[in-house]
């Protein structure tokens, strides 16, 4: 599996707030071993997901600090398990943003209902240490107004986002 | 806050014990005060205090002295 773990951003204001989704199909391999007849998501999946959501949140502002990586996981609990097939909705609050770390609260609701929760750090790495052609597809896919990124799910509602200072641009 | 309560709040960022923390404890002495650890303390002092030190003040603290002259300097510390 690539290591994409966020869809398609749904809500975004830049620096502040985002909300996103991922659903990790069923025929995905690590289900054959996590677990064995009981396929769960791992918490290290669903922590990933929280991460990457958050880390797009802090992306988003164009701030000149580098890329964001997680640094620390402050605290995490993982209260339901996510089954395959179904919908992870991920919501990340930045807490504190500096030019050299950050701070977000961050859960996942599947099916209205909070599955976990994380408060995660990170510190920023200066952007030429990766690929200097590199976009984030999901990203870029909903400040151009594209709901669907990277999976080929199909058409997604209009998503929404305080860029520019209003709805999406879509 | 008053020392004890600022010793503590530090003891706990850097997770060692109450008892270890002195106004003159060396950052050498404190394990956890690491790369890791300046970013934990800066985001410790603008969550606690909402006090915003930039990168470099951070990294030039090497004692619990210096971190209580920061409360001090901005009026957090009685």
């Amino acid at each position: 599996m690539r290591f994409l773990l966020v869809d398609r951003i749904r809500e975004l204001e830049p620096g502040r707030r985002i909300r996103a989704e991922k659903t990790l199909a069923p025929t995905e391999e690590l289900f054959r071993d996590h677990f064995p007849g009981f396929p769960v998501v791992p918490g290290v999946l669903l922590t990933e997901m929280m991460a990457q959501a958050a880390g797009k949140c802090l992306d988003a502002e164009g701030r000149p600090r580098g890329k964001p990586m997680l640094a620390q996981i402050r605290s995490a609990s993982f209260r339901e398990w996510v089954r395959p097939g179904e919908k992870a909705e991920i919501v990340a609050t930045i807490q504190s943003s500096q030019d050299q770390v950050a701070t977000a609260r961050c859960h996942i609701e599947v099916g209205g209902r909070t599955v976990c929760s994380a408060e995660l750090l990170f510190a920023f790495v200066p952007r030429d240490l990766f690929a200097a052609d590199w976009r984030d597809p999901v990203l870029e896919a909903f400040l151009m107004g594209r709901a669907d990124a990277t999976d080929g799910a199909g058409p997604a509602s209009p998503a929404r986002s305080s860029v520019a200072g209003g709805e999406g641009r879509a | 806050v008053s020392l004890n309560e600022a010793l503590a709040w530090i003891a706990g960022l850097f997770e060692e014990p109450v008892e270890n923390m002195k106004p003159g404890t060396a950052r050498d002495a404190i394990p956890a005060w690491d790369s890791l650890g300046v970013l934990t303390l800066m985001v410790g002092l603008d969550e606690r205090f909402d006090i915003t030190v930039t990168g470099d003040e951070v990294a030039s603290m090497k004692s619990v002295d210096d971190i209580l002259a920061v409360l001090r300097r901005h009026g957090k510390l009685g």
